[in-house]
């Protein structure tokens, strides 16, 4: 800032206000500085991404079991294990099971992060500082804790779940077992990824919200809207792109969600929680069939990229066109 | 230091070539004495061996053997199936490793675990305990090395039994039925049997003359489903019912031993190890405990039990195969089994071993039981069964009411397609 | 536009920070008595099962397995901690998962804002088709790729290697920073950086100066998310440090309190306690950043 002006580089040209300007445009010689910039990522994605899903991917190919991962020499087996795969009913059970699993609790997620976010707007500034104080508790805590206390949490018989439920008179919930039962154990699963999950979302719309300026709400209200209608027509446009990436960020999440359903359940009781990565899993280190394993790996980044095929291609198509 | 012997292992690793997933490699090279200082290490799982004990044999061994760096690592249990599969397809594995005797044949079946059939006779394998020398042997060849055992007692609380005016423990199962329904009053249990205590599901079909799965010619077969495997689980089911067990758990959860202590529970089914855990929770309940073996049917014969145990392997991929020989010697040998069983109230690797069990109540009973010890069907994909929870998960639908014959056949099923899904 | 000196457009693009203060204003009443407590509700929700973690972690086992749940400790004990502490290498695997996750989330940031930068600022051919890669990178398969990972650390000679372990994490965390960042880059104004090479400035120089200070709280924000991931991470370590056990890190000796006989709750519970520390430390001290900036810029995104 204290070099003379003589010595500027030529100044941009102008552009019009508020569109992004990529100031680089007229610097022609410099235009191999993007792909240098991005070059450690792609240098990263190569070897620590690429190479092993590509190995990954090898594996499917291959008849490979705990014999050929301690010995070495798999043979090729064409597309013996996606054709085992196919070929049982399980497999697309399971993808639904998924999908149901997903949209559960994405739908959940979204909704109770919103309406936490548009409390926190509205609640006074202590109140506030605690709940958002609570949120950021539930985040940090790891997941292996966290899961490991929800399971006790439900316990059957020494469970607080059931003994609160017993003492509100539920006297049916007298010894419950949650994880005995496909659709109890569903649900405990889900009460806790959703628990796990709130507060990234809602403390990310919360701070969404509050760029909002007040005074577009104020003409919203003069002109006698309700706070649905203000909600519907003011923020929920505005926070249009951020509802989108947050959402996507949750289904990818939630879909590839591992270690919580593993450490609860297993994927049982009778496969109800079974989702595609436990299934995966479940091959892969119980029954030691690496092979099947990684199948059903690649057919479930398949059918993750398909179900956000609209998304990524909207993605391309907007970065496209602009910075 | 440590940077150092890395480096040193990264050297040797790569002078050693990389096709160290060959079979023969190193072996006969490293006599302890020609090379210097070996640094051997031994994997022990978590809750077998106490602390002291292990300080004692490394001070040991070490001080016998000049030039041996003994480091005896204790592995916990979580993720410890992907940990040693990872071990052996490592071309520096540990030298010795611990394995549950359920688990060892699929590590032997992929090749890599070395073959130590010609050591048999060095070991004294002619009476090894036939629970733990069968599973570490498979077509003939001794992969595993009987190491330690341990079958489930009944542990009960001596002074609810006098309470209820029980004087003598049941000898036969209705019995035991009777007197745990006469224990089961107010606010005391009388039994806490978790719903998916599989072992002791395993005594009673064994005891019914039914087992898990059976080998038909070639092919084994799931056998939850026959007449006699079902008897076991309705026993199960009614002894179950004499208590506040969760229905969708497992004895480690909590752990049995914790609610044992809180002195309201008449029995538990348990190893008599258990029962030192309980004293470190209460210490109060020290004259309170007491022993019987599991009933069997009839009074003449206690009940089938599971003979739970490990051995211990040396993995294809270790450096000092021979050191690791001598260190498995040591371990299995007369010495460290009696300090072993005394310790933590084991049985020893072989019978002639067995009159250490007789001083103490618990381990007493427990060789009375260990009579009628039996192992899980020995193959390869047995593991692979106990992974998949199907039969704990049977057991719990089973007792949260669903229809046992039903639940039993998709269970059969499922065993059926595990045990005969190739390697 | 070309006018605008550098300090009034970087207080420009502060402006947007720091409407968290004018937002929560937008409306000063505390609001009603129905919305505090349902505020108050999840509230409960949120932090019972923590502080259940919490109040466990100071239970004698004893309490813990008793019939009817105590909703505090009737008889604090430091016993749990005392075990938790004292466990086999505990010093040892807290300085490697700090190293790892440090070395990792740090490593993650600075990639991250070079690819950022070229994202939010810089026109280029195959810029849609590398946001779209960054985004897919996060459907990864992890667990998937436990195996090849195995496979290509050992036939690298890479087991036992806490640079290995940094780089996997670095791996998965990287994506999710490179989105967040974009995004927080994309909020400031680029007319804020113009302004300083108007001033004379070099191109990096009106970075350092200009920019990274705005994008401080960003960076912070999308750090912790990096931390808590590579903080939590088990499954790798598990299959990757071998034989060199004093290359483990937390969540291996958060899951040592289990043998044959069971879990140690007491001990597993003090153990999370003293486990999630750091990130709750971290989170406080960032607290006012990453709730003013959190991901500001993903309304651009």
């Amino acid at each position: 800032m204290s070099v003379p002006a003589a010595t500027r580089a030529p100044a941009p040209p102008r552009r019009g206000p508020g569109r992004p300007v990529p100031p680089d445009r007229p610097r022609r010689p410099r235009r191999f500085w993007p792909y240098l910039l991005i070059a450690p990522t792609v240098v990263g994605g190569l070897f620590l991404l690429l190479y092993p899903l590509f190995r990954a991917a090898t594996i499917s190919f291959q008849h490979f079991r705990m014999g050929e991962l301690i010995r070495g020499g798999a043979e090729f087996a064409g597309l013996d294990n996606y054709r085992e795969l196919l070929a049982g009913g399980e497999f697309w059970t399971v993808v639904l099971r998924t999908f149901v699993w997903t949209g559960i609790n994405v739908v959940l997620i979204m909704g109770l992060s919103t309406a936490v976010a548009l409390m926190l707007v509205r609640l006074g500034r202590r109140m506030r500082l605690a709940l958002m104080s609570a949120l950021a508790l539930a985040w940090a805590t790891p997941i292996i804790a966290a899961t490991t206390i929800f399971q006790w949490l439900f316990q059957s018989e020494l469970g607080i779940v059931n003994w609160l439920l017993t003492r509100l008179g539920l006297e049916s919930f007298q010894g419950y077992s949650w994880f005995a039962d496909g659709q109890a154990m569903f649900g405990v699963l889900v009460v806790l990824v959703v628990w796990q999950s709130v507060p990234f979302a809602a403390l990310t719309l919360y701070a969404g919200l509050t760029t909002i300026p007040a005074e577009l709400y104020e003409s919203a209200r003069i002109d006698g809207g309700t706070g649905r209608q203000i909600f519907t027509r003011v923020t929920f446009p505005i926070l249009r792109p951020m509802f989108a990436l947050i959402t996507s960020l949750e289904v990818i999440w939630v879909f590839k969600c591992f270690p919580q359903i593993w450490v609860l359940s297993q994927g049982g009781p009778d496969g109800a929680t079974t989702t595609l990565p436990v299934y995966a899993f479940r091959i892969a280190r119980a029954l030691h069939r690496y092979d099947l394993g990684s199948a059903v790996a690649m057919l479930t980044v398949v059918v993750l990229a398909v179900a956000l095929i609209s998304n990524l291609r909207r993605m391309l198509r907007q970065e496209g066109a602009e910075p | 230091m440590k940077h150092r012997l890395l480096a040193a292992a990264a050297v040797l690793a790569l002078a050693a070539g990389t096709g160290a997933c060959g079979s023969d490699e190193g072996s006969g090279s490293a006599a302890p004495a020609s090379t210097g200082p070996a640094k051997l290490t031994v994997w022990i799982m978590d809750g077998s061996v106490t602390d002291e004990l292990v300080k004692q044999f490394e001070t040991d061994y070490e001080a016998a053997r000049k030039g041996v760096d003994l480091d005896i690592q204790i592995q916990a249990w979580d993720g410890i199936g992907e940990r040693v599969t990872a071990a052996l397809a490592s071309t520096d594995a540990p030298d010795v490793i611990e394995v549950g005797n359920t688990q060892i044949a699929q590590y032997a079946a992929s090749g890599g675990v070395r073959d130590l059939t010609d050591k048999v006779a060095d070991l004294g394998g002619t009476d090894w305990i036939p629970g733990l020398a069968q599973p570490g042997n498979i077509d003939g060849r001794q992969y595993g090395i009987p190491w330690y055992a341990a079958n489930r007692v009944v542990v009960y609380n001596k002074e609810l039994f006098e309470k209820a005016g029980i004087t003598a423990p049941p000898t036969t199962r209705d019995e035991w039925l009777e007197i745990t329904a006469k224990l089961d009053k107010g606010g005391d249990q009388g039994i806490y049997l978790t719903g998916q205590t599989w072992y002791a599901l395993a005594g009673f079909i064994w005891d019914e003359g039914g087992d898990f799965a059976v080998k038909d010619g070639e092919k084994w077969k799931g056998a939850l489903d026959t007449p006699q495997a079902l008897a076991g689980m309705d026993f199960y089911k009614r002894l179950q019912a004499l208590g506040k067990g969760p229905k969708d758990a497992d004895e480690a959860n909590p752990p049995q031993h914790e609610v044992f202590a809180q002195g309201k529970v008449a029995q538990m089914i348990s190893v008599p190890g258990g029962a030192a855990r309980v004293l470190e929770v209460e210490p109060k309940m020290k004259d309170k405990i007491g022993f019987f073996p599991i009933p069997g049917k009839t009074a003449d014969k206690p009940g089938a039990v599971f003979t739970g145990g490990s051995d211990l392997i040396i993995p294809e991929a270790s450096k000092n195969p021979d050191a690791a020989y001598e260190v498995v010697k040591a371990l299995a040998g007369e010495k460290f089994q009696t300090d072993l069983a005394k310790a933590m109230n084991f049985v020893p690797n072989r019978t002639s071993l067995a009159h250490v069990l007789d001083a103490d109540e618990g381990t007493a009973a427990m060789a009375k039981g260990a009579s009628n010890g039996r192992a899980t069907p020995n193959t390869p994909n047995w593991a692979a069964v106990e992974a998949t929870l199907v039969i704990k998960q049977y057991m719990t639908a089973v007792l949260t009411g669903k229809d046992p014959a039903a639940e039993a056949r998709k269970a059969s099923e499922s065993i059926t397609a595990t045990l005969n899904s190739g390697s | 536009m070309r006018g605008v000196s550098v300090r009034e457009a970087s207080v420009k693009g502060a402006s947007a920070r720091d409407v968290s203060a004018r937002g929560g204003g937008r409306r000063p009443r505390a609001g009603g008595i129905a919305l505090n407590a349902a505020a108050a509700a999840v509230l409960v929700v949120m932090i019972f099962p923590v502080y259940w973690m919490f109040a466990t972690a100071f239970k004698p086992t004893a309490e813990i397995q008793a019939e009817t749940p105590g909703l505090w400790p009737a008889h604090p004990t430091l016993e749990h901690f005392a075990t938790a502490v004292g466990a086999d290498g505990f010093w040892t695997f807290w300085r490697n998962s700090l190293l790892v996750t440090g070395a990792a989330v740090l490593l993650a940031l600075v990639v991250a804002l070079l690819s950022a930068f070229a994202v939010a600022r810089m026109r280029w051919r195959g810029r849609g088709a590398f946001i779209v890669m960054v985004f897919a990178a996060q459907m990864a398969p992890w667990e998937a790729l436990l195996v090849p990972m195995f496979i290509i650390a050992r036939d690298t000679d890479l087991l036992d290697s806490l640079a290995m372990l940094t780089g996997v994490y670095f791996m998965v965390t990287l994506p999710f920073t490179i989105v967040t960042l974009r995004g927080f880059l994309a909020a400031i104004p680029a007319e804020v950086e113009e302004a300083a090479l108007v001033d004379g400035c070099t191109r990096p120089a009106a970075f350092r100066r200009v920019v990274f200070p705005l994008l401080a709280p960003g960076l912070m924000a999308t750090s912790l998310f990096g931390f808590i991931t590579a903080w939590n991470e088990f499954a790798f370590v598990n299959v990757l440090i071998i034989k060199d056990q004093d290359k483990r890190t937390l969540p291996v000796w958060l899951s040592s309190f289990r043998d044959v006989f069971g879990t140690d709750w007491g001990a597993t519970m003090a153990a999370a306690t003293l486990f999630a520390l750091p990130v709750l430390v971290l989170f406080l001290f960032l607290q006012r950043r990453v709730g003013a900036g959190m991901i500001a810029g993903a309304v651009k995104g």
